[in-house]
């Protein structure tokens, strides 16, 4: 088993258990397994009603370059939410805009580590700038700005 | 072994299943000892390894004489040593000697103690070594890419008597990011990673290949010595069954003791000595675990007892100490003192004036610049001209060095050139006289070293996570 086919098949698991209105939303975060604010993202997910599982990983460049995100567009850890990738501290608000759309992108991520952002320590500074990404090469697109 | 392979991948992918690739490998014999004492000729090029094991494909790698790791060195002890580096790359190299105390020009950082060695040509290291232990040779050019790929191995100073034990068994370690097709994964350099763990891998090998089993014999004493030749991975071995007991930490003897909980920290770039009694049972197996990090452990290897009866009754009466190197005692009353603060990385909290860990809504390192720095300065890549020490010390000086961790990562901080005591961690004393090259700090740490400043030359300081060091987290200091 290889993570390939460790990725597809949990997009796969994904894609196909629709969940009941009242129930809350799986996402899969993965993580560096010694990255602290990762926990805290999670943590605001759930809180926002998410139902966040967390799989600590040293494979996370090559899971976020599989699901599309260029490697200068990384956040710091990983998530798959109905086959979309969301990476980074994305807020939840853009997270739902991304679910209800539905848009035919391979997810958003949400460079960096800003401060202020989800999950992160320290006040706002500057407008978070939320970037659609694809398989297919083209160049990454701003998605939502908040 | 062949077929014993096949039937190992099921069982191992089971139980490695989600975290790392499964591998296995088959039995392999040690490189074998040069013909000409102290005389090594070494060539450095592309080659391809078996590092899952023979019946699996296999990985194209750099290599020293075409094996990963590359050929023990074995040298004696106070013995002029000349090896002849090849470089038959298609891109300079240069081998640094990990923890041999030597002249500054036979160092290996490209640059700062000589020219790299270019495609083509050779390159001499004459160097005596003083002290006796388990060092190891590296590449120190590219050198993120170049340990990655597969150029190091390990150096054997013997000792001038032999210890008593009835095996001295090396086991070098190596961690490899592999794809499914077991290729080395490309993305080297990956600003991410370079501000976080580093570039961590997903297949462990021991001695060039994943290890399903090593052979032992109830009753036997083995000096086992360990290398982590990692470019990033950190390592937390515990031996099921077994007390291993520390004999010497990077080549250097200490006092002879059980590890904290049972588990042996062995970070990027050190070694540690150990002595196992092998007190299992004839037929059994014991697991070797890594459980460093957190939700991530594996079995490295397991300790595979023979049906042959105990070679003794009780464990050797011998006793454990190593013969002591002769390493120069600094005068701590005397000592000058410097502080040298490790700065930057993901979550750093913004410490660094100007370049902090968070900054304008992006972070250190994201820019393709340095994610780290050393009291504010940042030297990235592999070593070159025209560093300026950040220290200078007058030679003959005994040097207290406070090395404080500001960042939220692990580091090994690698000293060339010399070998210092470890004095505390975090205000408290470090027992066991501990002598290092190599001294792991976990975040936030803070460690005082001291050395005597007796070798002249401009000297690298720098993580050995490789990631880091080419981002940032080095330095110079100069002995004159």
């Amino acid at each position: 088993m290889n993570r390939t086919t460790r990725l597809a098949g949990f997009v796969a698991l994904v894609a196909f258990s629709t969940p009941a209105i009242a129930e809350p939303i799986h996402a899969i975060l993965y993580k560096n397994p010694q990255c602290s604010c990762c926990e805290k993202y999670a943590a605001y997910l759930r809180h926002n009603g998410f139902d966040v599982e967390v799989k600590p990983t040293n494979d996370l460049a090559e899971i976020s370059s599989k699901a599309g995100v260029p490697e200068r567009m990384e956040g710091c850890h990983t998530m798959f939410i109905n086959g979309y990738v969301i990476d980074g501290h994305v807020p939840v608000d853009i997270v739902r805009k991304l679910l209800s759309e539905k848009p035919a992108i391979a997810g958003i991520t949400l460079p960096g580590m800003p401060s202020g952002s989800p999950g992160m320590v320290g006040a706002k500074t500057e407008k978070f700038v939320i970037y659609a990404v694809t398989k297919d090469g083209n160049a990454p697109t701003v998605y939502a700005a908040e | 072994m062949n077929t014993e392979s096949n039937t190992r991948v099921s069982r191992r992918s089971l139980l490695q299943a989600g975290a790392s690739l499964a591998l296995i490998r088959a039995l392999r014999s040690r490189p074998v000892r040069a013909d000409v004492p102290n005389g090594y000729r070494i060539v450095a090029a592309p080659t391809r390894a078996s590092l899952a094991g023979l019946g699996n494909p296999q990985t194209e790698v750099w290599a020293y004489n075409g094996t990963v790791p590359g050929p023990v060195v074995h040298l004696r002890q106070g013995e002029p040593a000349r090896i002849v580096i090849e470089n038959r790359l298609e891109q300079d190299t240069t081998v640094h000697w990990h923890g041999i105390r030597l002249p500054n020009a036979m160092d290996g950082v490209p640059g700062l103690t000589q020219p790299p060695i270019k495609p083509g040509e050779s390159f001499t290291y004459a160097l005596t070594p003083p002290d006796a232990g388990s060092f190891w040779y590296h590449s120190h050019a590219n050198s993120l890419e170049q340990l990655g790929r597969g150029l190091a191995g390990a150096v054997v100073v013997e000792e001038r008597v032999p210890v008593a034990v009835d095996r001295d068994i090396l086991w070098f370690l190596a961690d490899w990011r592999l794809t499914s097709e077991a290729h080395i994964a490309s993305g080297f350099g990956n600003q991410m990673e370079a501000a976080m763990s580093g570039r961590v891998g997903n297949a462990v090998t021991l001695n060039g290949m994943v290890s399903e089993e090593e052979p032992v014999r109830a009753g036997e004493r083995i000096r086992l010595r360990l290398v982590n030749g990692s470019l990033a991975r950190i390592m937390a071995l515990r031996f099921e069954g077994h007390r291993p007991v520390i004999v010497a930490i990077d080549g250097q003897p200490c006092e002879p003791h059980e590890p904290e909980g049972g588990r042996l920290l062995l970070g990027p770039a050190m070694r540690i000595d150990v002595v196992l009694d092998m007190q299992g049972e004839p037929g059994r197996r014991y697991r070797v675990i890594d459980d460093f990090y957190d939700g991530l452990s594996y079995w490295l290897t397991q300790l595979a007892y023979g049906e042959k009866p105990p070679l003794r009754r009780h464990p050797l009466d011998a006793p454990l100490n190593l013969p002591r190197n002769p390493s120069p005692d600094p005068d701590l009353v005397t000592a000058e003192r410097h502080e040298l603060t490790l700065q930057g990385g993901m979550m750093g909290g913004g410490t660094m004036i100007g370049m902090g860990g968070m900054m304008g809504g992006g972070m250190m390192g994201m820019g393709g610049g340095a994610a780290w720095a050393i009291n504010g300065m940042s030297m990235i890549g592999d070593g070159h001209a025209g560093m300026e020490p950040a220290l200078t010390f007058q030679r003959g000086r005994s040097v207290v060095l406070s090395l404080r961790n500001q960042t939220a990562w692990w580091h090994p901080m690698h000293f060339h050139g010399h070998s210092f005591r470890v004095l505390t961690r975090n205000s408290a004393p470090v027992p066991h006289r501990q002598w290092q090259d190599t001294v792991l700090m976990a975040p936030r740490d803070t460690v005082e070293v001291a050395f005597v400043a007796d070798n002249p030359g401009d000297w690298m300081l720098h993580c050995h996570v490789m990631d880091h060091q080419v981002s940032g987290l080095m330095t110079v200091l100069r002995v004159a």
